[in-house]
C-alpha cells in the first residue's frame, strides 16, 4: 500500500522521513562498503525486475488475480542490505516518476516497505534457515508487517474508518499477505530448478539482530496506535461495549491486576499479536508444505 | 503508456523546463509541505493553489487536459479512503483527504513533467541524496522498459502455449518470474561487464553538468514567496 501525499499528519510524515532518511543513508554506506561498485548495475536492473515481475498475474482463485510485491524475494536473493536499497530506488521511482505514492510520505513508505518489510521478510527465513516454511512465512510477514504500518501511521494521523471495514481491510491484508508467501516460495523453487546456487545461503548477520530489533520497534508502534485506534472506532461507532469486550477479554487480567499503566498493557497486546499471527503463518505454510510435497 | 507520455513532456523547452532540477525540487517540495499542513478550513488556499499549478502548467507549455487528468490516477485510491471516513462519521475530512492527495500528486507529476529523469537525478544529487541510492536508480529507470517489454512477450508467449490449463497457471506465473529473474541477473552481468569494457570506475560520468544560475535561485525564492503567500490570504 502506498501512502500518497495528503494522507499523513505533519507529525508523523514527518517523523517517519526523519527515521528513514538515515536509515537509508546508513544502509546505502553499509551495501557500498560491502559490495563495490559491481553491484550497481546489478540492484539497479533487479529493481527494474520487480517492476516487469509485477506484470505477470498470479490466479488466487475466484477469478482474482494478484502479483509479486517481492520485497521478501529481493531479500533472499541479494541480502537484505541490498534488497533495502532497491526497494528504495523502487519505491523513490514510483513516488517521482508515476505519482505512486507521495514525495513526502515517501519516507513512512520506505519505512513500512523498504526497512521494516525487507528485515521482517528476511527473519523467519534465516530462523528456518532458508527451508520452504520460512521462505513462506518471509512473503507473508513482510507484507503483513508494511501494511499494518501503514494503517498504523494513518490511524495516529487521525484517518478513521468503520470497524466493519477495518476488519474487512485487515482481512484483506492477512489474504494479500498468505498470496505473497505462496507466490514468493513459488517463485524461489522455479528458480532453484532453473539455476541451482543462484540464490545465496541465508547468512545470519547483523542483519538478523537489526531484523528482530526492526520488528519489536514495528510491533510497539502497532501496539500503541492500532488497540487505540481500535478503541475510538468502537467508541464512535457505538459498539463500544461489546467490541471492547472481545478487544480486552483475554487481556482484562493483566490489565487490571499486573500492569497498572495502560502503555505496558498496549505493547504487551501488541507483542501477543504479532506473536499469534506468526503462530497462525507458521501453521498454514506447514500445511501447505506438507499439502505440496503430498502432490 | 502514461511513462512514455510523461517522459515526452519532459523533453520540452520552457522557462519551466530550463530551470535546474533542484531549484525545482525545492520549489515543489515548499508546496507539498504547505498543502500538507494546512489548516482544516483553508479552503481558498487550496484553489489558490490550484491556480498557481494551472499556471506553472501553462507556463511550461504542457497540454492542459491530459496533464490534470494524469495528475488523477490518485483519485480512486484517496476516495476508497474518503468514503470509508465519511462512513466513519468524517465527512470534511474526506474532501480534504481527496483534495490533498490531488494537488499533491500534480505538483509532483509537473516535477517529472518538466524535468527530464537525468536532470532530476543530478538536481537530487545536488541536494545530498546518497549517491548510490540515485545510481541504482538511474539504472532502474533505464532498464524498466527493457524488462517490462520482455515480461510482456513472456506472458504473451505463455498465454499461447498453456493460457487455459487452470490447474497449472499458478506455477506458470511462478516459472515465468523465475525465468525473468535469472535473464534480468544475466543481463545485469552482461551490463556490467560491457561498462568494465568502456572504463566504469563506479561513476557515471555526466556531461552537461548545469551549474545553479541566479535565476533558479529566483525561481525558488519566487515560489517560495507565492507558497508563503496563498497561506497567508
Amino acid at each position: 500500500m502506498h501512502i500518497p501525499d495528503g494522507f499523513l499528519s505533519v507529525p508523523v510524515w514527518g517523523t517517519m522521513d526523519a527515521i528513514a532518511i538515515p536509515s537509508v543513508a546508513l544502509i546505502a554506506k553499509r551495501a557500498q562498503r560491502e559490495f563495490d561498485h559491481h553491484r550497481i548495475p546489478l540492484m539497479g536492473v533487479m529493481g527494474a525486475f520487480i517492476f516487469a515481475a509485477q506484470m505477470i498475474n498470479f490466479p488466487v482463485g475466484n477469478g482474482t488475480s494478484g502479483h509479486l510485491l517481492g520485497g521478501a524475494l529481493l531479500s533472499f536473493t541479494l541480502g537484505p542490505a541490498a534488497a533495502s536499497i532497491v526497494m528504495t530506488a523502487i519505491l523513490a521511482t514510483q513516488a517521482l516518476v508515476f505519482q505512486d505514492g507521495g514525495l513526502l510520505a515517501l519516507g513512512a513508505n520506505v519505512f513500512n516497505m523498504a526497512i521494516a518489510g525487507v528485515l521482517a521478510g528476511y527473519l523467519p527465513y534465516v530462523l528456518l534457515r532458508g527451508k520452504k516454511a520460512g521462505i513462506f512465512l518471509g512473503g507473508v510477514s513482510s507484507v503483513l508487517v508494511s501494511a499494518l504500518l501503514a494503517l498504523a501511521e494513518l490511524f495516529r494521523s487521525g484517518v478513521r474508518m468503520p470497524s466493519a471495514a477495518l476488519a474487512v481491510s485487515i482481512g484483506l491484508f492477512v489474504i494479500s499477505a498468505v498470496v505473497e508467501g505462496a507466490i514468493t516460495l513459488a517463485v524461489m523453487q522455479a528458480l532453484e530448478r532453473r539455476k541451482p546456487g543462484l540464490v545465496p545461503r541465508p547468512r545470519a548477520t547483523g542483519a538478523l539482530a537489526a531484523a528482530s530489533l526492526a520488528l519489536v520497534g514495528a510491533g510497539v508502534f502497532l501496539a500503541s496506535q492500532l488497540p487505540d485506534g481500535i478503541q475510538k472506532l468502537a467508541l464512535q461507532t457505538g459498539i463500544a461495549a461489546r467490541a471492547q469486550a472481545i478487544l480486552r477479554s483475554p487481556l482484562a487480567g493483566y490489565k487490571l491486576q499486573i500492569l497498572a499503566s495502560p502503555v505496558p498493557a498496549r505493547l504487551l497486546a501488541g507483542i501477543i499479536g504479532l506473536f499469534v499471527v506468526y503462530i497462525l503463518c507458521l501453521g498454514i505454510s506447514r500445511i501447505l508444505t506438507l499439502s505440496r510435497e503430498g502432490a | 503508456m502514461r511513462h512514455a507520455r510523461v517522459e515526452r513532456w519532459s523533453r520540452g523547452n520552457s522557462a519551466i523546463h530550463r530551470r535546474h532540477a533542484a531549484a525545482k525540487i525545492l520549489a515543489t517540495l515548499a508546496l507539498l509541505i504547505s498543502i500538507a499542513s494546512l489548516r482544516a478550513d483553508a479552503v481558498a488556499a487550496c484553489g489558490l493553489y490550484l491556480i498557481l499549478l494551472f499556471m506553472v502548467a501553462a507556463k511550461a507549455r504542457l497540454p492542459l487536459g491530459p496533464v490534470f487528468r494524469s495528475a488523477a490516477a490518485v483519485v480512486p485510491f484517496a476516495l476508497c479512503f474518503a468514503v470509508l471516513t465519511a462512513l466513519a462519521g468524517d465527512p470534511a475530512r474526506a474532501v480534504r483527504l481527496t483534495v490533498r492527495a490531488y494537488l499533491s500528486s500534480l505538483a509532483a507529476l509537473l516535477l517529472i513533467a518538466t524535468t527530464p529523469m537525468p536532470d532530476l537525478i543530478a538536481g537530487l544529487e545536488c541536494l545530498r541524496a546518497p549517491r548510490f541510492l540515485l545510481q541504482i536508480m538511474q539504472f532502474l529507470y533505464r532498464y524498466l522498459v527493457v524488462l517490462m517489454e520482455e515480461a510482456s512477450a513472456m506472458r504473451q508467449a505463455g498465454a499461447a502455449r498453456a493460457g487455459s490449463v487452470a490447474r497449472l497457471r499458478f506455477r506458470q506465473a511462478a516459472a515465468a518470474v523465475g525465468v525473468l529473474f535469472a535473464r534480468s541477473y544475466a543481463r545485469a552481468e552482461a551490463i556490467h561487464r560491457a561498462m568494465l569494457a568502456r572504463g566504469f570506475e563506479g561513476r557515471i560520468p555526466v556531461f552537461a553538468r548545469r551549474s545553479f544560475r541566479l535565476s533558479d535561485a529566483a525561481f525558488v525564492a519566487v515560489a517560495a514567496v507565492l507558497v508563503i503567500g496563498v497561506r497567508a490570504v
